[in-house]
C-alpha cells in the first residue's frame, strides 16, 4: 500500500511523457503532427513548412482542387513522384483517367522511372482508384475526376489507402471546394497573377492548419 | 539365354517351395509378413531397383457407364447392367449388386437378363469413358510418383521406389493410393506392390479389397529384393491372371499346368516352342529375370471441360455458379502438372432462336488474360465475375465450355513477411493481381505502361507499352537518359489541337511568349515529315502551353502539350 502510494507520488519523468506524446500514432486535438512523422517531403521548403508533419501524408487521400487542368498541379507533385520511384521495393505509380497523355520523355527528364508508370484509361475512375489504393501494388495513385462522388465513396478511398499503404491524390475541379470531404488534406491551387508560380491554399489538414502559401517556380521547366 | 535355364528355373522354384514349406501361413494368408514390423531403415536397404504399385479397377465397365455409381451419391433403386455386343448377341458384362440379387450374372445374354428383371437399366459399354476414367486415375497417380504407366483397360502402374520413404513405408503409400483413387474415380481399387510391373498387376488382380481400415495391406506382398519370396507369392496363383488367350490356357490345362508355379517349372526351350516366345518372355518379366520397359503416361497439356446445365441460365450469377466446378477441375488439372495458365476462355452457347436447329445457338466468348501464370480457382472465379458483369447475354445460356491456352510452368513465389509498402515488404502477387483485376473490368487496352523511343518527333518519342514486372533497380538507362528531354511538357495532347492565332501575333491571342522557337524538322524519309517551330507560351489563365507553328503555308498554329 505504502509502496503504491509512493509510486503514485513520484512525478512521471518528463522525458518519458514527451516521448509518448511524440509517438506518431497519438494525435491530440488541434495539435499538428510532429515533423517527419509519416510524411514525404514535397520538395518545396515553403510548402513543407506549412503542411502538418512537414510534407505530404504517407497514408490517406489528398485532394487537389484546380480551376482547370495544366495550371501547375503536376509540377507540384513531380518532386514527390521522382523521389517515390527511387524507393525499394518497386511499386507502381498509377495515373488513373488523366486528362492528357503523361509525356514519358519529360517525366524521365525529371527523374521518374518510366517502367514504373501505369496509365489506366477508364470512365470508372473512382473504382480504379480504390483498386489501386487498396491493392498494395502502387506506391502512389493519381486520379482525375470531374464528377461529384458521394461522400461514402470518398470515405472508401480513405480506407483503401490505409489498407494498401498507398498515397492517393485526387484531382478535382475547384468548384467543389465548398463541399465536405473525408480527405485528410485538401489543397486549392491558383496560378499566381504574374504566372511564375502557384498559390496553394490549405482548405483542410490534420490539425486544422490553414493558410495560403505562395510557391514561385524555381527556373523554367 | 543362360546355359542351363531349366536348372536355374527349377532351383528358384524349389527354393520358393522350401520357403513356403517353412512358413506355410505366410504364403497362405495375404497378411503382411516380415517387413511391416521391421524398421523402415532396413526396408529401404533391402529394396529392389524398382518397386511397382499396381492399381486395378475391378468394375471399371460399370463405373464408367454409371457416373453416380462412382460418387455413390445417387443410388438407383433399379438393377443396372452394362452390356456388350458379342457377335449377334448382347451379353451382360457387369451388373450391380441389386442385379446380382435378381440372379443376373456377367456373361448372361441380355434377353435372359431382361427375363429375370423387367425394370432393368441397361447401358452399352463405353471404352472411351473407361479410358477417360483410367486417365483420371493416372493423373491422380502423379501425386505419388513421377512415373505413371497405363495398363488398359483397367489398371494403372506406378513406380514408387523413391516415394516409399516419403510416405513413411508401404502401408501409408498404399492407403494414399487407395484414397486418391476413391476421391478421383469413386472406384475402390485393388492395390499391390511388387518388384516387377507384371507381378504387381497379377497380385493386384487377386488382391482382396480392404475390409476395414487397418487391413489396407491385404494382398500386398513385400516389395523386397528376395526373388524367392516373390516366387512363393506367385507360384500358387492361377495362370489365367496373366490374361493369356483362353485357347492357350486350355492347352496348358490339358498338360496339367494351371498355376504360375507349374508353368515356371516347365523346360524353357520346350515352353517357347509349344506356347510361344511371348509367353516365355512374359514369365521372365513376371519373376524379374527380364526387365520390362513401361511406356510413361503423358498427361494432356490443355484443359477442356464442358457442362450442360439442367436448366437455362439467364443470370450472370447463375452462369458463374455453374462455371465454378469447372474452374475447380481446372485448378486440380493445373496443380497436378505444376502449371499455370495466362489465357482462359469461357464459351457460352445460347439458346437458338425458335425454328433454328439445335446447334445454331449464338456463342459468347469470355476471354480472360492474366499478367502472370495463375492456377487458383477462386482467383479465376473473381476475375470471371468481374468480366461477366460487363458481358451482355443475348439469350439464355444452354451450354458452357471452358478452355485454356497452353500451360506454363508455375513457380509459386514465397510470400513476404511484411505487407507491401511496410518496411521492406516487396510486391509479389499483388502487382499482377491488380493488373488483372483492372483489365478484366476495363479491357486489356485500357491499362498500359509507358516507354521511351529515340525519335525527334515529339509524338513518336514515347509509346504505350505492356506493363513491365516491377524490378528493384530503377537506374535510368543510358538510352532512356538520351530520350529524356527537359524542355518538354509533362502533358501531351493525343492529337495536336489547332489554335487560331492571327498573323502570328501571340499577344493578340492573349498569350505571353516565354521561350522559342525550337525548330524540329525531321521525318522527310518516311513521308510523315514535320517542319515545326515550337514555342512555350503562357495563356491568360496562367497555364504554360507548348505550341508549334507549321513552317509550311498556311502556317497554322497547334497546341501540343501543357507543362502542367
Amino acid at each position: 500500500m505504502l509502496m503504491t502510494q509512493s509510486a503514485c507520488l513520484d512525478p512521471v519523468p518528463q522525458s518519458a511523457l514527451a516521448d509518448l506524446l511524440r509517438h506518431p500514432g497519438l494525435w491530440r486535438g488541434r495539435q499538428t503532427a510532429a515533423a517527419g512523422a509519416d510524411t514525404f517531403s514535397t520538395g518545396f521548403p515553403a510548402l513543407d513548412a506549412a503542411l502538418p508533419g512537414g510534407g505530404w501524408p504517407r497514408r490517406g487521400l489528398i485532394e487537389v482542387l484546380t480551376p482547370r487542368h495544366g495550371l501547375g498541379e503536376l509540377r507540384l507533385l513531380v518532386p514527390l513522384l521522382a523521389s517515390l520511384t527511387q524507393r525499394t521495393p518497386a511499386r507502381w505509380t498509377a495515373w488513373i483517367a488523366p486528362p492528357f497523355e503523361p509525356y514519358a520523355p519529360a517525366l524521365a527528364a525529371r527523374g521518374l522511372a518510366i517502367e514504373r508508370q501505369l496509365v489506366v484509361r477508364t470512365g470508372a475512375e473512382l473504382w480504379a482508384l480504390e483498386q489501386a489504393l487498396g491493392s498494395g501494388a502502387c506506391e502512389v495513385a493519381l486520379a482525375w475526376t470531374g464528377r461529384t462522388p458521394p461522400g461514402r465513396s470518398l470515405r472508401r478511398l480513405q480506407l483503401a489507402t490505409e489498407r494498401g499503404r498507398t498515397t492517393g491524390f485526387l484531382f478535382r475541379p475547384s468548384r467543389v471546394a465548398g463541399q465536405p470531404s473525408p480527405a485528410i488534406l485538401r489543397l486549392l491551387l491558383q496560378p499566381l497573377a504574374n504566372g511564375a508560380g502557384v498559390s496553394v491554399e490549405l482548405l483542410k489538414s490534420r490539425g486544422g492548419a490553414r493558410g495560403v502559401i505562395t510557391l514561385p517556380w524555381a527556373g523554367a521547366l | 539365354m543362360s546355359p542351363h535355364p531349366r536348372i536355374q528355373a527349377t532351383r528358384w522354384v524349389e527354393r520358393a517351395e522350401s520357403l513356403v514349406a517353412a512358413a506355410p501361413e505366410r504364403a497362405g494368408h495375404a497378411s503382411l509378413p516380415v517387413l511391416a514390423s521391421s524398421p523402415s531403415a532396413t526396408a529401404t536397404a533391402s529394396l529392389p531397383e524398382q518397386v511397382w504399385l499396381a492399381m486395378h479397377l475391378p468394375a471399371i465397365e460399370f463405373a464408367a457407364c454409371y457416373a453416380d455409381a462412382q460418387t455413390g451419391s445417387g443410388v438407383s433403386t433399379m438393377p443396372r447392367v452394362v452390356i456388350e455386343q458379342d457377335g449377334r448377341l448382347q451379353r451382360v458384362i457387369a451388373a450391380c449388386p441389386r442385379a446380382h440379387a435378381c440372379g443376373i450374372q456377367a456373361g448372361m445374354p441380355l434377353t435372359a437378363a431382361l427375363a429375370t428383371a423387367r425394370n432393368l437399366e441397361v447401358q452399352p459399354r463405353s471404352v472411351r469413358r473407361e479410358r477417360k476414367l483410367l486417365e483420371t486415375l493416372a493423373n491422380g497417380g502423379f501425386a505419388l510418383t513421377s512415373w505413371v504407366s497405363l495398363e488398359p483397360p483397367d489398371a494403372v502402374l506406378l513406380e514408387v521406389r523413391g516415394s516409399l520413404t516419403l510416405f513413411g513405408g508401404e502401408a501409408p503409400l498404399l492407403a494414399a493410393a487407395m484414397e486418391r483413387s476413391l476421391a478421383l474415380t469413386g472406384v475402390r481399387p485393388r492395390v499391390a506392390l511388387a518388384p516387377t510391373p507384371l507381378a504387381a498387376l497379377v497380385l493386384a488382380r487377386v488382391a482382396r479389397g480392404p475390409v476395414e481400415g487397418k487391413s489396407v495391406m491385404l494382398g500386398a506382398p513385400l516389395a523386397q529384393a528376395d526373388p524367392a519370396l516373390l516366387l512363393s507369392r506367385l507360384a500358387p496363383l492361377p495362370l489365367s491372371l496373366l490374361r493369356w488367350s483362353p485357347d492357350l490356357l486350355e492347352r496348358l490345362a490339358t498338360l496339367g499346368v494351371r498355376s504360375i508355379g507349374e508353368a515356371l517349372r516347365l523346360p524353357r526351350a520346350g515352353f517357347a516352342r509349344r506356347f510361344g516366345k511371348a509367353q516365355l518372355l512374359a514369365l521372365d518379366r513376371l519373376v524379374g529375370r527380364l526387365r520390362e520397359p513401361r511406356p510413361a503416361f503423358v498427361p494432356r497439356e490443355r484443359f477442356v471441360a464442358r457442362c450442360e446445365p439442367l436448366y437455362e441460365l439467364t443470370e450472370h450469377t447463375a452462369v458463374l455458379r455453374v462455371a465454378e466446378p469447372l474452374l475447380q477441375q481446372l485448378e486440380q488439372f493445373l496443380r497436378q502438372r505444376q502449371l499455370g495458365v495466362t489465357l482462359l476462355v469461357l464459351i457460352l452457347r445460347h439458346r437458338p432462336p425458335p425454328g433454328a436447329l439445335r446447334g445454331e445457338g449464338v456463342l459468347t466468348r469470355v476471354v480472360l488474360r492474366f499478367a502472370a501464370a495463375e492456377l487458383v480457382a477462386t482467383r479465376f472465379a473473381s476475375l470471371l465475375a468481374e468480366r461477366l458483369t460487363q458481358t451482355v447475354l443475348p439469350a439464355p445460356v444452354i451450354h458452357i465450355e471452358l478452355r485454356t491456352g497452353a500451360g506454363t510452368p508455375f513457380a509459386p513465389g514465397s510470400a513476404s513477411l511484411w505487407q507491401p509498402g511496410e518496411h521492406g515488404g516487396a510486391v509479389g502477387r499483388e502487382a499482377p493481381a491488380f493488373l488483372e483485376r483492372l483489365r478484366a473490368r476495363l479491357g486489356t487496352q485500357s491499362v498500359y505502361g509507358l516507354c521511351l523511343l529515340p525519335a525527334h518527333r515529339p509524338e513518336s518519342a514515347w509509346s504505350v507499352a505492356e506493363p513491365q514486372p516491377l524490378a528493384a533497380a530503377t537506374a535510368v538507362s543510358a538510352k532512356a537518359a538520351g530520350c529524356a528531354h527537359h524542355s518538354r511538357p509533362l502533358w501531351l495532347l493525343q492529337t495536336p489541337e489547332a489554335v487560331a492565332i492571327e498573323q502570328d501575333q501571340l499577344a493578340a491571342a492573349g498569350l505571353e511568349l516565354l521561350a522559342g522557337p525550337e525548330r524540329i524538322e525531321t521525318g522527310w524519309w518516311d513521308g510523315n515529315d514535320v517542319l515545326r517551330d515550337y514555342y512555350i507560351a503562357r495563356d491568360s489563365a496562367g497555364a504554360e502551353l507548348w505550341l508549334y507553328r507549321e513552317r509550311a503555308a498556311p502556317h497554322r498554329w497547334f497546341l501540343q502539350g501543357l507543362f502542367g
